[in-house]
C-alpha cells in the first residue's frame, strides 16, 4: 500500500535511538531505526524477545520517547513531549489491545470501554452512545452490563478491542493480542483485527509468533534494535 | 476528567472495600467524635457557669465594699460617713450610667406564723430596684413597690426555703402564702410575695423526675460529695432571704437605738449596683468613683467588687481545657490522617496496573491526582460525618451512665469546625499518595504484576 501524498502517515520513526541506562556500559534497545506507517495499513511488528520491539511499540504508542531521533505520531512530533502532552495523544490517536487485556475489573463493560472518552471529556450521554456503537462492532451488545469478571478472555480481548476503537484513534497497537488466548478466541480475536482493518483502520500488532504476523499485510522484523526485514506478505 | 468524575471513582473505591474504608476512616471518626463531645461539654459547662451567673446577678452587678483606709490618710478616715444611703440616692443621678440601685441592711429576726413554724433569719431592708440587681423572681405575688418603701409598709417578700421552714405542712401543696400575716421580731408583716426557688438546672431536672416517680438518676460517682453541703450553697442566700422595705427596716428595728442618725446617713451593709451598658463598664465605675468621691469626702474607703475577674478566670479555664481537649482529638485526627495516608499508599500500590490502564488510555497526571486525592477527601468527610453521629450517641451514652453537671450544648460552629477538620485531614493525607501515583510511569505500571 503506497501511502496518499495529502494524508500524513500514522507513524513516522526517523533514525530513532533508545538508550537504556547510563554510565559505562549502557544498552541500545533501538539503534537507528525509521519506520513509516501510512494510514490504512495493518502491520506486524516482530522479533524474538530483547529485539527492541517492546521498545518500538511503546514508542509508537506515544508511551514513551526516543533518546534520539525523531518520532511523529499523527502527524504530531513527539521526540521531546512531556507526559501530559504524551498522554492526551495516547487518547487521540491510540487505541491499545494488551496482551492481559487490562480492563478494569470492578467496572462493567460499558464502563470499561467508555475510559478513554471519560478521560477526552466528552459527556455521559455521547460516551453511553459511542460505546454501544464500539459494542455492535465486537458483537458485545448483550454484555454491557457484565463485569470482566463475567466474561470468557475471548470476550475480554474483544472488550478491550472496543476500548480501543471507541474514540476513533489514527492506530490501533495491539501488543500479543493472543498471548493469553487459546487458539479458537484467538483466530476469533484476529478476525476481528482483520475485519477492522477491511474497514480502513490502521493497525499495528505486536508478536513474536509468525503465524500471528502472518495475518498482517506488512511484516517488520527487528533484531538487536535494528529492522532486518520489512516486506510485504 | 473533572473534580467530580474523580469524586464518583472514589465514592465507588468505597463502596468496594466497605470494611476497609470502615477501618480507614475509624481515626478520624474518633477525632471528630471526641473533638466534637469535648466541645459539646465544655460548652455545657460554659453555659452553666453563664446561667450561674446570671441568677447571682450577672456580670453587671458591681458590689460597693469597704476597704481599709491606708496609714497616711488614717486621721481622716473618720471624716468619710462610710456607705450610706447617701452613696445610694447619689448613684440614681446617673441613670444613663447606673441602671438600678440597691442599697441594703439587714437584721437577725426571728420569724413567726401563727398557723406555723418559729424560725430565724436575716431580713434585708432594701429599694425594690434590689429585684434586678439579685436577678429575683417570683413564684407568686409581688416585690416590694416604690409605695411600699415611702409608706414603711409592714410587707414582707420571703424565699422559697423561708416559706418551706415557716409552713412545712403546707410547703409544696397548692397552699396560697400570699396575704398571711406573720410577725418579725413580734411585729405582723403581710406576705405580698413568693420568691421562685433558685436551683441549678440539673438539680431542678432531678427534682422534678423524683416528684413524677421515677428514680433519682445515679450521681457520678468520682468526687463523692454529698447532695447539699458547699453545692447548694450558692443560691442558699437568695432561697433564705426575707425581703421588706429599707425604711421599713430602719424605723421598725434600727432606729430605736440612742443616737441613731437620720435615715440617709445610717450605715448600709451592703450597697450593690447595676451598670446600665456593659460596653461602658469601665466609664460607669469611674463616674461612679466620682461620686463616691463627693458622698466621702475625698477619702478613699470603698472598693468594687466586680464579678470581671471572675469571668475572666472562667473563660480562661474554659480555653485551657479547650486547648487541652482540642489537643488530644488534633492529635487523634492526625493519626486518622497518617491511616488514610497509609491506606491510599497501599491502595494505589494495590491498582499500579489500574492507573497504568488510566495513563494508557489517556488520564493525565492531573486526573489522577485528582481520582486519588478525592478518594481520601471522601473519606475525610464521610469519617467526619459518622464522627458526629458518633459524638451525639457518646454523649447520649454519658449522660445515661452519669448525668452531667451540666447538659452537653453541641454548637453548630463546633460541628462545622470538626467535621471541617476531617475534610482537611482527608485532603492534606491523600496529598502524597495522589503526587505519587501521578507520578508512574505508564510502561512500569502496565507491566506491574
Amino acid at each position: 500500500m503506497t501511502a496518499t501524498p495529502d494524508r500524513p502517515p500514522a507513524v513516522d520513526l526517523h533514525d530513532v535511538r533508545k538508550i537504556y541506562g547510563t554510565g559505562p556500559d549502557p544498552v541500545a534497545a533501538l539503534d537507528g531505526v525509521s519506520l513509516r506507517i501510512d494510514p490504512g495499513e495493518y502491520v506486524a511488528i516482530t522479533g524474538t524477545s530483547g529485539s527492541g520491539k517492546s521498545t518500538l511499540m511503546h514508542l509508537v504508542g506515544c508511551l514513551d520517547t526516543p533518546t534520539s531521533g525523531r518520532v511523529t505520531v499523527a502527524g504530531e512530533d513527539i521526540s521531546a513531549a512531556g507526559p501530559d502532552r504524551l498522554a492526551r495523544l495516547r487518547n487521540r490517536s491510540i487505541g491499545f489491545v494488551f496482551q492481559a487485556f487490562n480492563l478494569l475489573p470492578r467496572l462493567d463493560v460499558q464502563r470499561n470501554i467508555e475510559l478513554p472518552l471519560v478521560y477526552a471529556g466528552v459527556s455521559s450521554a455521547e460516551r453511553r452512545q459511542r460505546a454501544a456503537a464500539a459494542a455492535a462492532q465486537v458483537n458485545l451488545t448483550d454484555r454491557l452490563t457484565h463485569r470482566p469478571s463475567q466474561l470468557s478472555g475471548g470476550q475480554c480481548q474483544r472488550v478491550a478491542v472496543a476500548r480501543a476503537l471507541v474514540n476513533d484513534p489514527a492506530l490501533i497497537l495491539a501488543d500479543e493480542p493472543t498471548g493469553n488466548l487459546d487458539s479458537t478466541n484467538g483466530a476469533d480475536v484476529l478476525r476481528l483485527l482483520g475485519s477492522l482493518h477491511a474497514a480502513g483502520r490502521t493497525i499495528v500488532l505486536v508478536t513474536h509468533d509468525p503465524a500471528v504476523a502472518a495475518r498482517a499485510a506488512r511484516i517488520v522484523e527487528l533484531r538487536d534494535g535494528r529492522i532486518i526485514k520489512d516486506a510485504k506478505t | 476528567m473533572s473534580w467530580l468524575s474523580g469524586l464518583l471513582i472514589g465514592l465507588q473505591e468505597i463502596r468496594e472495600h466497605k470494611f476497609r474504608s470502615f477501618l480507614t476512616m475509624l481515626g478520624v471518626i474518633l477525632g471528630v467524635a471526641s473533638l466534637l463531645a469535648m466541645f459539646a461539654l465544655t460548652a455545657g459547662i460554659a453555659s452553666g457557669w453563664r446561667d450561674t451567673m446570671q441568677q447571682l446577678g450577672g456580670l453587671e452587678r458591681v458590689g460597693i465594699s469597704d476597704k481599709q483606709v491606708s496609714l497616711e490618710f488614717a486621721d481622716l478616715a473618720a471624716l468619710s460617713p462610710g456607705r450610706t444611703l447617701a452613696d445610694a440616692e447619689a448613684l440614681r443621678g446617673i441613670p444613663h450610667l447606673v441602671s438600678h440601685v440597691s442599697p441594703d441592711m439587714q437584721v437577725g429576726a426571728t420569724l413567726s406564723a401563727a398557723d406555723g413554724e418559729t424560725v430565724s433569719a436575716r431580713v434585708t431592708g432594701t429599694w425594690p430596684d434590689n429585684f434586678t440587681v439579685s436577678q429575683h423572681e417570683m413564684a407568686a405575688g409581688r416585690f416590694l413597690t416604690d409605695l411600699d418603701l415611702e409608706r414603711g409598709a409592714r410587707v414582707v417578700v420571703l424565699g422559697d426555703a423561708k416559706v418551706a421552714e415557716l409552713w412545712p405542712d403546707e410547703y409544696g401543696t397548692d397552699a396560697d402564702f400570699l396575704g398571711r400575716t406573720i410577725t418579725i421580731n413580734g411585729r405582723p408583716f403581710a406576705v405580698v410575695g413568693v420568691l421562685a426557688r433558685y436551683e441549678r438546672e440539673q438539680d431542678r431536672r432531678r427534682r422534678e423526675a423524683v416528684a413524677r416517680g421515677e428514680q433519682a438518676p445515679a450521681r457520678l460517682a468520682m468526687g463523692g460529695r454529698g447532695p447539699g453541703r458547699g453545692r447548694r450553697n450558692m443560691f442558699s442566700w437568695k432561697n433564705e432571704s426575707a425581703i421588706i422595705p429599707l425604711t421599713t427596716l430602719y424605723h421598725e428595728f434600727r432606729s430605736g437605738e440612742p443616737d441613731s442618725p437620720p435615715l440617709t446617713m445610717a450605715k448600709l451593709d451592703s450597697l450593690n449596683f447595676r451598670v446600665r451598658n456593659l460596653d461602658r463598664f469601665d466609664e460607669t465605675l469611674a463616674e461612679v468613683q466620682n461620686i463616691l468621691r463627693g458622698t466621702r469626702r475625698g477619702v478613699d474607703d470603698y472598693d468594687f467588687d466586680t464579678r470581671e475577674d471572675w469571668f475572666e478566670r472562667m473563660e480562661t479555664s474554659l480555653r485551657s481545657t479547650q486547648i487541652s481537649g482540642g489537643l488530644i482529638a488534633g492529635i487523634s485526627l492526625l493519626v486518622g490522617g497518617i491511616g488514610i495516608a497509609n491506606i491510599m499508599l497501599a491502595s494505589i500500590a494495590q491498582r499500579v496496573r489500574e492507573l497504568g490502564v488510566r495513563l494508557a488510555v489517556g488520564a493525565q497526571r492531573r486526573d489522577i491526582f485528582l481520582q486519588i486525592l478525592a478518594e481520601s477527601t471522601v473519606i475525610g468527610v464521610i469519617g467526619g460525618l459518622l464522627g458526629l453521629g458518633a459524638s451525639v450517641l457518646l454523649l447520649e451514652l454519658l449522660g445515661r451512665l452519669a448525668p452531667l453537671e451540666n447538659p452537653p450544648v453541641i454548637e453548630t460552629s463546633a460541628v462545622l469546625i470538626s467535621v471541617g477538620f476531617a475534610s482537611a485531614v482527608g485532603v492534606l493525607s491523600g496529598l502524597y499518595p495522589a503526587w505519587r501515583a501521578s507520578r508512574l510511569d505508564p510502561i512500569a505500571a502496565l507491566r506491574y504484576e
